[in-house]
């Protein structure tokens, strides 16, 4: 067979996709069909490039993993941000542009993240000192967790910002400023590793937010620009002050400072130390997830803010105190975190699931219903978490995908009747299936990926958080009960998702002026196209994620249960901290050097360099 | 010669004055045609800017050269050592001084012109002002700190009664002169006690003779250095502006033109914090003053948490941008007095302190600049509704004054962000948590109203009808914030090689 | 706390002191005084003579720049003296000290000069 035959063999697929998703659609408009079959086969490709059986997995070798790859991928969208700066403020077409080709830019430099193999460990890791007298290094590396978060990131950023253009005329250069700075912040927070990093990138983030909310958001935006700002940064200076606490006992046991992650986390502190920083990180994450009873800036904030801007908080900023509590509270206080596991597993299903439910049941707005969906569905992910088990984190990591995906498709339907009414109050519509017929087809089956109907990708999280709840250890006595009560909000959900597509979309047409209500636009069908295609490709094939996330799970949860035991071990009334014992391995790859190390490395290395020399000086004259 | 080296931070400063207050007075008035004057200076503040700046960056760039060079290389300055102790400390704070002076002198060479306020005495009076702020922070004796805080504060009151027509400038330089004048009787009675306590004038010698007391021979009396440390607490906390030695502040900012508001706030205060740090640790160093349990550890750690919070939630309240900008820099020395009590246990919160003094420094130099930016002349831009929409009108001054607030509310990436970690760090080291959880949950109090201006900029339109600030444009304003802003951007970002020469600030005469 | 009371207690006693002495005395004229008002004595006092115009007189403020002037120049003098005393022992190194200051006094000089300070009419 010739090279050629088979490489029409092997587009085939490819290009059945392709026609596919380009013919079906009703709808005319090329550039319409051409991206929808481009997205099709695109699926197609995801689906047969990640499928673990389809290929074997690559060897883990060093040489596939360029090291700069997250440098590219973060500062990219930082640089395009000064760049915007320089580009002419009266030219909005060329600053929409630029901005999306730098953020689908990023989005296929970030595609080769999934060369990293699925070993336990960090990959594409990349260190360089930044400022030795503090030990604050530029630390980044992703493992099978932050993997997946970084690809959401990169994946629901353009789209944002595709909707964002179209629905936002006035100040396009703040705007494309703001995506994407918030895109490089976003990133940068989930691939730091050392803690001010982390921190600089944390707050890196507030900023664009807190303009998506003000300049472009509702009637109220002032007061929910300060409520979310205010909030967050609240949470975050005591988890400054904790940071700097660890940083100073780290100092008198180890005898140098560092921020960095992989030596902060072997840090076992006295243990009124280790609860205080313990809630001080937890305030920080629980503010941001957010956690009842401090989710009230959440509402507001989603009602708000436009819808790009909605779509990037439910999808990518709430995750960050998920994975901030994964990576940071599991990882460096697994001793508080357990102890106070079975405790905050309670909120998260009263105050999360079942209480964000019954709100979301209540709302009359669409906008403020779906950010009380977001209360409960980020409550399953901290149950997932609290659970402890490997079912459990997983199926929160699952859930923390599907959520960003299912409800920022949600956030992004409702951004389309808002545009065309200016309301989004369920009574003002009624039978909008007979005008929008696509809409409503599109609005119900996101609704169904949102209540975790099998075969999309909401129900395999949510059914391994509550398995993993189920069997987990660490809940204690109550874990069955508190997975019956955590399975009582999938019903819920599908109560209050249910009742209002009832009665937005069923019925006679109420009101008439919802009945002449253009459909879907080329440019709102493309922006949803690639979302319901993942919603499929993970509701069927959730392996694609997982079996790239066991190994690091499973490092995440060994690492949770070392902290406890060290924790426990601490004597009651201990007053310093101690260290625990490196385990070397891949995990620790990457470890601050001691001046000492650091000064025998350089010994060793004049020493490996002078002998090189040495005989060659003495050489010569002979 | 190397004396004159050493010296030279100082001597370019000082001549340059010398030399710029001629230029002043013997140039051509730069008028338009037939209008007559009698004053030499008429018309001629931008060129008078220029000099005063440049005069200033050589200041700056002198003091980074000895630094490097490294003081205690060069033996000849201790010929004028008690009286001028120049070490990297010194250095330091001249460098600091120097940019802040440079920075108000282009904020003034455009806004005096737009204002109408044709008075280039503001130049010299600047240069010589900074003259003894930089001999202020130098000062190891006495005698010179008196004089250099005369001499900087001299210049200073003239400053701010610059707009002669003004009743509120007038009432602003009266406040400032009379509690000025009055803090510093209450000083000078401090020293004068504390020389008839110990019978030295060097600070140095202070601090052996207060170590002294106790041991058997010693007829050092312990009550009178006290009341001399309360006297010599409270005339510095005047300079520096802490609560509740406050008051003159909003009132000063507001009447003064705001480059000499942006002087007061930055150089007059670093200078003021220089004084203090060096007078605590040198002449009140000793272990049963510079504790926790007794001395002015608490007196001052009392002062900071007043400031952070008084200073904090006022400053919420005010309806003028500029008395917001000086209660904020009240704050600011709230929580640069938390690395000062920091100081007691830790060398190198004295660094701390001198890192947070240039990142403020450059920060609210920057945000005054801004401010002026965002009005023009009859039109200045006062409060917050003047600001509306700006974001708009201006972009370019938004987006400064954006960065420099940030800064001053201390978020990462900026020079702000990165002075309070110092400051807070050595306050953890140093075991005080309460008053470093105390500080960054102030930080987050003074948020609220940085960020009002934000809302202000970007968020809001002017109401229809109101008067509305007219943005203006001019080369000297926009070449000190883009100065300011690299600066807030290095610091923050890479503060390597200033976190070296701050780490050298430490005093090491403990 | 004891200790901080201890060391503390004799500025708070300077303070009290202070306070008290001043509380007498004033007090003490106050109640302890005669008073006998007549309209003569309640008179404002003006140097003998009845009191009659504006209470703040305007004073042309070339007397005060005259003023200062002379305080400026005279008090410099006053740094010569010393100086002339000791010319001997400081040698070269202290006249050219002194020549820098008298320098500075020159400049300040020419400025005075050029600016109209040392006009009376203008």
């Amino acid at each position: 067979m010739s090279p050629a035959v088979r490489a029409v063999f092997e587009l085939a697929p490819y290009l059945a996709a392709l026609a596919a998703g380009a013919l079906l659609p009703r709808r005319s408009g090329w550039a319409e069909r051409a991206a929808l079959g481009l997205t099709a086969a695109l699926a197609l490709a995801l689906v047969r490039g990640l499928w673990p059986g389809a290929a074997p997995a690559p060897a883990p070798s060093p040489a596939l993993e360029w090291p700069h790859l997250l440098n590219v991928i973060v500062f990219l969208p930082l640089v395009g941000a000064a760049a915007i700066l320089f580009l002419p403020r009266q030219s909005p077409t060329l600053l929409r542009r630029f901005t999306l080709g730098i953020l689908v830019l990023d989005l296929v430099a970030s595609l080769f993240l999934l060369r990293a193999s699925p070993e336990r460990g960090w990959h594409f890791q990349f260190i360089a000192d930044w400022l030795p007298s503090f030990g604050i290094r530029y630390h980044v590396a992703i493992d099978g967790i932050s993997l997946w978060l970084v690809l959401l990131t990169t994946f629901t950023t353009p789209i944002a910002a595709f909707v964002s253009f179209g629905s936002l005329k006035t100040r396009v250069k703040d705007l494309c400023f703001s995506f994407l700075l918030l895109q490089g912040g976003m990133l940068g927070a989930f691939v730091a590793l050392d803690l001010f990093l982390f921190y600089v990138f944390w707050e890196l983030m507030l900023v664009p937010m807190l303009l998506l909310i003000g300049v472009w958001g509702g009637v109220e935006r002032i007061k929910a620009a300060y409520k979310f700002f205010l909030y967050t940064m609240a949470g975050s200076v005591l988890m400054l002050a904790a940071i700097l606490y660890l940083v100073w006992s780290h100092r008198e046991v180890a005898g140098y400072l560092t921020f960095d992650y992989l030596a902060l986390s072997r840090l076992v502190l006295p243990k009124t130390a280790a609860w205080l920083c313990f809630g001080a990180f937890l305030l920080a994450f629980a503010i941001k997830v957010p956690m009842f009873p401090l989710h009230t800036w959440l509402p507001d904030a989603h009602v708000q803010a436009p819808t790009g801007g909605s779509i990037l908080l439910a999808a990518v900023l709430l995750k960050l105190g998920t994975y901030g509590y994964l990576r940071f509270c599991m990882g460096m206080f697994g001793g508080p975190a357990w102890g106070a596991a079975a405790t905050l597993a309670s909120v998260a299903i009263f105050g999360g699931i079942l209480y964000g439910a019954l709100c979301a049941w209540k709302q009359d707005d669409i906008k403020r219903l779906v950010a009380y969906s977001s209360v409960a569905h980020l409550g399953f992910v901290m149950l997932g978490l609290f659970a402890g088990t490997r079912a459990g984190v997983e199926g929160a990591i699952l859930v923390m995908i599907n959520h960003g995906i299912a409800t920022g498709a949600l956030f992004l339907l409702v951004g389309v009747i808002y545009d065309r009414r200016h309301t989004r109050m369920v009574r003002e519509f009624g039978g909008l299936a007979r005008p929008m017929p696509i809409y409503t087809a599109v609005f119900v089956l996101v609704t169904m990926a949102s209540i975790g109907v099998p075969g999309t990708n909401g129900f395999v999280g949510e059914f391994m958080v509550i398995l993993g709840t189920f069997t987990s250890m660490t809940l204690g006595s109550n874990a069955q009960m508190q997975g019956v009560a955590a399975a009582f909000g999938v019903i819920l959900a599908a109560v209050y998702m249910l009742s209002v597509v009832q009665k937005v979309f069923f019925g006679p047409v109420t009101n008439p002026k919802n009945a002449h209500l253009p459909d879907l636009s080329a440019r709102e069908t493309i922006a949803l196209a690639p979302l319901v295609a993942l919603i499929f490709v993970l509701g069927l094939f959730p392996r694609i994620l997982t079996d790239r996330m066991h190994d690091s799970v499973d490092a995440v949860l060994e690492r949770y249960r070392e902290g406890r035991l060290a924790h426990q071990e601490l004597p009651e009334h201990a007053t310093t901290a101690r260290l625990r014992d490196r385990r070397g391995g891949p995990l620790e790859r990457g470890y601050p050097k001691s001046p000492e190390e650091r000064e025998a490395e350089a010994a060793k290395l004049a020493a490996a360099t002078a002998p090189a020399s040495a005989p060659a000086a003495q050489g010569a004259p002979q | 010669m190397n004396l004159l080296f050493g010296l030279s931070p100082f001597l370019a400063v000082g001549v340059g004055a010398l030399l710029l207050m001629l230029a002043e007075a013997f140039g051509k008035p730069n008028v338009a045609p037939g209008v007559e004057t009698t004053d030499a200076g008429a018309g001629r503040a931008g060129e008078l800017a220029l000099g005063a700046a440049v005069i200033l960056v050589i200041g700056a760039v002198l003091s980074v050269a000895v630094w490097v060079a490294g003081p205690e290389s060069l033996p000849e300055l201790t010929q004028v050592a008690p009286h001028l102790v120049i070490d990297k400390f010194t250095l330091f704070f001249s460098f600091t001084l120097c940019v802040g002076g440079a920075l108000a002198a282009l904020l003034a060479g455009g806004y005096l012109p737009e204002h109408g306020i044709d008075r280039s005495e503001f130049f010299p009076l600047l240069l010589l002002s900074t003259v003894g702020a930089m001999a202020l922070s130098a000062a190891g004796d006495l005698l010179t700190l008196f004089v250099a805080l005369e001499t900087m504060s001299l210049g200073v009151y003239s400053l701010i009664g610059l707009r002669r027509g003004s009743p509120r400038a007038a009432e602003a330089a009266l406040k400032y002169f009379l509690l000025g004048s009055f803090a510093a009787a209450i000083m000078l009675f401090g020293l004068a006690l504390l020389y008839g306590a110990t019978g030295h004038t060097d600070l140095a010698g202070i601090g052996a003779a207060v170590r002294s007391i106790g041991s058997p021979g010693s007829t050092v009396s312990a009550g009178k250095i006290l009341i001399s440390l309360v006297l010599v607490l409270v005339g510095l906390a005047f300079k520096v502006s802490a609560v509740p030695f406050h008051q003159w502040t909003p009132d000063a900012y507001e009447g003064a033109p705001t480059p000499a508001a942006t002087y007061m706030a930055v150089a007059v205060k670093s200078a003021a914090f220089a004084v203090l740090l060096r007078v605590l640790l040198v002449g009140f160093g000793d272990e049963r003053l510079a504790s926790w349990g007794a001395g002015w550890p608490p007196a001052l750690a009392v002062l900071a948490v007043l400031s952070m919070t008084v200073a904090n939630l006022v400053a919420g309240r005010q309806e003028s941008v500029k008395r917001m900008l000086a209660y904020s820099s009240i704050a600011h020395a709230g929580y640069a007095l938390v690395g000062v009590v920091a100081a007691m246990r830790s060398p190198e919160a004295v660094s701390a302190v001198a890192f947070y003094l240039l990142a403020y420094t450059v920060s609210t130099a920057g945000a005054f600049g801004a401010l002026i930016l965002c009005g023009s002349r009859g039109a200045e831009a006062v409060s917050y509704e003047d600001l509306a929409g700006v974001g708009k009108r201006h972009p370019a001054a938004a987006l400064a004054f954006s960065l420099f607030l940030f800064s001053l509310a201390g978020l990462p990436p900026t020079a702000g962000f990165f002075g309070k970690l110092y400051v807070f760090r050595t306050a953890i080291d140093s075991g005080l948590y309460t008053l470093a959880i105390l500080g960054l949950v102030n930080s987050v109090i003074g948020a609220y109203y940085y960020l009002r201006v934000m809302v202000y900029l970007y968020m809001r339109e002017p109401a229809p009808g109101a008067p509305r600030a007219v943005t203006m444009r001019s080369g000297f304003v926009a070449t000190a914030l883009v100065a300011a802003a690299i600066f807030v951007l290095l610091l923050g970002m890479a503060p390597g090689f200033t976190l070296d020469m701050a780490s050298g600030a430490a005093l090491t005469a403990r | 706390m004891s200790e901080l009371v201890q060391v503390y207690l004799p500025m708070f006693l300077v303070f009290a002191v202070g306070a008290a002495i001043v509380a007498v005395f004033w007090l003490g004229g106050h109640y302890l005084g005669p008073k006998n008002p007549n309209p003569e004595k309640l008179q404002p006092y003006e140097c003998g003579n009845d009191s009659d115009g504006a209470r703040g007189v305007r004073m042309s403020v070339k007397f005060y720049l005259t003023a200062i002037l002379f305080v400026v120049f005279d008090i410099e003098a006053v740094f010569i003296y010393p100086w002339a005393v000791l010319f001997k022992g400081l040698g070269w190194t202290g006249f050219l000290t002194m020549l820098a200051f008298i320098a500075a006094l020159l400049v300040a000089l020419a400025y005075c000069w050029k600016k109209g300070a040392l006009e009376w009419e203008s």
